[in-house]
């Protein structure tokens, strides 16, 4: 929070290089509320409460895809003068990183000092590290005796882990009879819930504390853990803070991923462009968890008539997955969007023309045409036109999202002194939750935001939801106003009271209180006429409103035919979340959700040695993520028309990259890469394909 | 300006040239005249470790002093022992960036810089970059242009940048983005921090459209 330092920055900080957007959201021209902690290095995540006299602990973890633990020798680990405890158990293990003990000592190094020290003799069994290991590639069949032309093929994606940068874990502070938890977390609430029982305290006895998260994406929902578990065992048996950090490998190998997905296809099509049916099989690479491996298609934003789905989850030597941002999409819209294209090129069509005409909302369709002009579609070249070296390409991907309801519990203090609270137990790992409900209860009362402090991330404040399915702003949102809206009506109460006339008469704007539109009072010295509690409004629900999430992504792309390497040059991605509350941080998760779109399309693959199941690359040098130089101008687009709801808006802006820009790499070569990621030994391989 | 890569002090370099000429002399007259060379070698200077010892330099303008293992990286250092959590440990290894820190006028990974090779050196960390309550233009400029998300990366991007910008006060995109290259950013928020940059050096961010009848 901006109050955790000596700097004070104005958060009204209107920029004015996307104009598209100015003038579309309830607030336009603040900066987030922790930006100038985060900036300055005064955030203190949960991985940086490095409390004095704290011990330090990681798991021990099994190096291969299968193996059994025979025997375990920690004399030499023991040695290491500020080894506190290492305490392994032999068992047989079923992935890469499962756990069988931890080591825990003084410092973060010495226990990586004692885990090297350690003299483990496993036995390595037989692994299975992908689908087809248990899964042979079937061609779809499916009804398509009415079709001019049948279409089919098999598509796939690897696993992508969340890395997410600041890893899993927190720190337990255990004072006997009381604790503080201090969480990475997408859930306080969740963490609240599970932590009880290490701890061995009541709920009435601790606290969750989660002022900042590094980043989530689905991998930190579903309670405290094994890491915080740990931590909190630790913390209760040596009667001192204990500090449980994954490390980057921990964090690939054992914190959740986006599973791995197969789709066989195989669609009848008339050539006027309808489909008439056919049958979509899908496999979901689910390592040793169970289920969670849908693919969601077909999708139900385009008209397939009858098409049959089956899914299968499929079991292999690797880590579980997770919720991972729009769990089942990407890997779905990847399968449909590039299945339609192929299908377009059968019957001579342009994929846009096709897509516009099979799409079944008219809200893509407007979409479809605001993003072709603004992507320059009519300069688009026809599929397998191109002979230079350097061919460009354009691709369209859609994504839809449900919505939540309002709910979760939100207060709103004002306070005699003016100062206004707007508490929730909520957290922001990065959406901007601290300062959508700052400008949600700023905007209720009809004050300026600085008059604002918002609490969240605290297991004592009132309950919110976990930032997961994209409902945290829909959720807290409606009802974060009712709380700001009830507290201003009992302060427009006592006014009405004091001053003898009726509370109707009374209203807030800018900061200043009115009486029958004129000034009565400041904001200051209306609160004075408070008593010393203030007035605190509180809600549960709120008014959901109308709005809705979809979205449509254009991409344009460059690939060098000479190295395979694939250039993103330009995404429009246009977005509906309903209202917008804060417009640079909506932005900023439409182009979030593009880049890792991107990333996932183009880099992200966790690999597993086929002969005895180990990650590969469990680093962020051969783990690649999209870096800077990889980057295309991305154009968040916030289509807004009208909408009085807040809508979900975290994970449907990545649904379509993946997508689109795989339709843009078909376009450009002529050649469709069926199989994630796109890196150049495919695209030359497409290449040569399309040669011969 | 000292080179940061010869500090005053135990340096890894001249700690490898004592290990490789001692190795050599041991197999010729023993470990004791193995020793002395290596004393020599050191020019004076007593081989230290691997237990813990003191050091000193200089962090956002405040002198330090520290007792560490040999072995410890900057990054540790900094977090561990002075607090300086502001600078991350992500990758471990040099591949994100996230512990960018500015060592005598240079940008350094701090995780892959051991702290006994910066003895002596002025190190700037991005606690020490907003100055008598006045942020520095390119925090600034990231805070305007929401340059950040989780902000776990921020602290790594914002010393990049100002080290950067330092050098090549007035870059073309391209070279923002080769700059930056080092640099792993997860929520992405790549696009924002090329438009911080660029108004951080005095230049217009990236224009996008104004839209389509």
């Amino acid at each position: 929070m901006a109050s955790d330092t000596a700097v004070s920055i104005p958060t009204n900080m209107p920029t004015t290089n996307r104009p598209m957007n100015l003038g579309q959201s309830m607030d336009d021209n603040t900066s987030r509320l922790d930006g100038v902690a985060k900036i300055t290095g005064a955030a203190k995540y949960s991985s940086d409460m490095i409390l004095p006299n704290s011990l330090f602990a990681r798991f021990v973890r099994c190096p291969f895809g299968a193996a059994s633990l025979e025997s375990v020798d920690d004399a030499d680990a023991k040695k290491i003068d500020g080894v506190i405890e290492i305490d392994i158990q032999p068992k047989e293990c079923q992935y890469d990183g499962q756990p069988v003990g931890h080591v825990a000592a003084n410092s973060p190094m010495l226990v990586d000092r004692a885990i090297k020290a350690l003299n483990l003799k496993w036995k390595k069994l037989p692994v299975k590290t992908q689908i087809t290991d248990t899964v042979k590639e079937e061609i779809a069949k499916g009804d398509v005796k009415d079709a001019d032309v049948t279409f089919a093929a098999v598509y796939s994606t690897p696993v992508q882990t969340h890395s997410s940068l600041e890893t899993h874990g927190g720190v337990v502070d255990h004072h006997g009879d009381k604790a503080t938890v201090y969480a990475s977390t997408q859930g306080t609430s969740s963490v609240r819930d599970g932590i009880g029982e290490p701890l061995g305290l009541k709920a009435s006895d601790f606290e969750v504390i989660c002022e900042y998260v590094g980043g989530g994406f689905g991998s930190k929902l579903g309670g405290p853990g094994k890491e915080l578990t740990l931590a909190a065992k630790l913390s209760q048996k040596f009667k001192r803070p204990a500090y449980v950090m994954c490390n980057r490998a921990d964090e690939h190998l054992d914190t959740g991923n986006r599973p791995s997905s197969m789709t066989s296809v195989q669609i009848g099509l008339k050539k006027d462009g309808s489909v008439v049916g056919g049958e979509i099989l899908t496999y979901g690479g689910t390592g040793v968890g169970k289920g969670g491996g849908g693919v969601s298609i077909p999708s139900g934003r385009y008209n397939f008539q009858n098409v049959n789905k089956k899914h299968t989850d499929v079991s292999f030597n690797g880590g579980g997955p997770r919720p991972f941002r729009a769990p089942g999409h990407p890997q779905a819209a990847f399968a449909e969007e590039l299945m339609l294209d192929e299908a377009a090129a059968l019957i001579g069509m342009d994929p846009f023309t096709f897509k516009r005409k099979l799409v079944k909302d008219d809200v893509y369709r407007e979409m479809m045409d605001m993003g072709a002009k603004l992507i320059g579609w009519s300069d688009r070249k026809e599929t397998g036109t191109q002979k230079s070296a350097m061919r460009t390409g354009y691709g369209i991907g859609t994504g839809g999202w449900g919505s939540a309801n309002p709910g979760g519990n939100a207060e709103v203090v004002i306070h005699q002194d003016g100062s206004v609270e707007s508490r929730t137990g909520t957290q922001d790992i990065g959406t901007g939750q601290r300062t959508t409900m700052g400008i949600c209860t700023a905007d209720s009362i009809g004050i300026p935001l600085s008059f604002v402090t918002v609490q969240i991330g605290r297991s004592t404040l009132p309950p919110g939801p976990g930032s997961g399915g994209s409902v945290t702003s829909p959720t807290t949102a409606p009802t974060m106003m009712a709380a700001a809206a009830q507290a201003k009506g009992k302060l427009l109460d006592v006014l009405a009271k004091g001053s003898g006339g009726d509370a109707n008469e009374f209203s807030v704007k800018d900061g200043v209180v009115l009486r029958k539109g004129e000034k009565f009072l400041a904001w200051k010295d209306a609160c004075a006429k408070l008593t010393p509690d203030g007035v605190t409004g509180s809600a549960s629900t709120g008014d959901g409103g109308k709005g809705n999430s979809q979205g449509v992504q254009f991409i344009k792309v460059v690939v060098d035919c000479e190295t395979g390497i694939v250039h993103p040059k330009h995404v429009i991605a246009i977005q509906s979340c309903g209202r917008v509350i804060c417009r640079k941080t909506a932005e900023s998760q439409i182009i979030g959700g593009v880049i890792q779109g991107i990333s996932y399309a183009m880099f992200e693959n966790k690999i597993l040695d086929r002969n005895n199941g180990a990650m590969v690359n469990p680093n962020l040098e051969w783990y690649k993520i999209l870096g800077p130089n990889d980057m295309p101008h991305i154009e968040p687009v916030l289509w807004w028309h009208g909408q009085t709801g807040v809508k979900s808006l975290g994970e449907p802006p990545n649904i379509p990259t993946a997508a689109a820009l795989a339709c843009a790499v078909y376009n450009a070569i002529g050649a469709p890469i069926r199989h994630l990621p796109m890196t150049p030994d495919k695209v030359l391989k497409a290449l040569e394909g399309a040669a011969s | 300006m000292p080179d940061p890569n010869q500090p005053p002090g135990f340096s890894r370099r001249s700690f490898m040239k004592t290990v490789g000429v001692s190795a050599t002399v041991t197999t010729l007259s023993g470990l004791a005249e193995a020793h002395a060379l290596a004393r020599e070698q050191a020019e004076g200077e007593a081989l230290q470790g691997p237990g813990p010892v003191k050091m000193k330099f200089t962090v956002n303008g405040k002198a330090s002093e520290v007792s560490v293992e040999p072995s410890t990286t900057l990054a540790e250092v900094l977090r561990y022992s002075l607090g300086l959590t502001g600078t991350k440990i992500i990758c471990d290894r040099g591949a994100c960036g996230g512990c960018s820190v500015i060592i005598d006028g240079k940008l350094l990974n701090a995780c892959m810089t051991l702290a006994f090779d910066v003895a002596g050196a002025k190190i700037t960390t991005v606690e020490g970059l907003a100055q008598g309550g006045k942020l520095d233009p390119v925090q600034e400029s990231f805070l305007r242009h929401d340059a950040l998300q989780c902000g776990y990366c921020t602290p790594g991007f914002i010393v990049a940048t100002r080290s950067f910008l330092n050098d090549v006060p007035k870059p073309t995109l391209d070279q923002i983005k080769k700059a930056l290259g080092g640099n792993i950013c997860r929520c992405g928020t790549y696009t924002n921090i090329f438009n911080a940059t660029l108004e951080a050096s005095g230049q217009a961010p990236i224009m996008d459209q104004k839209g389509v009848s």
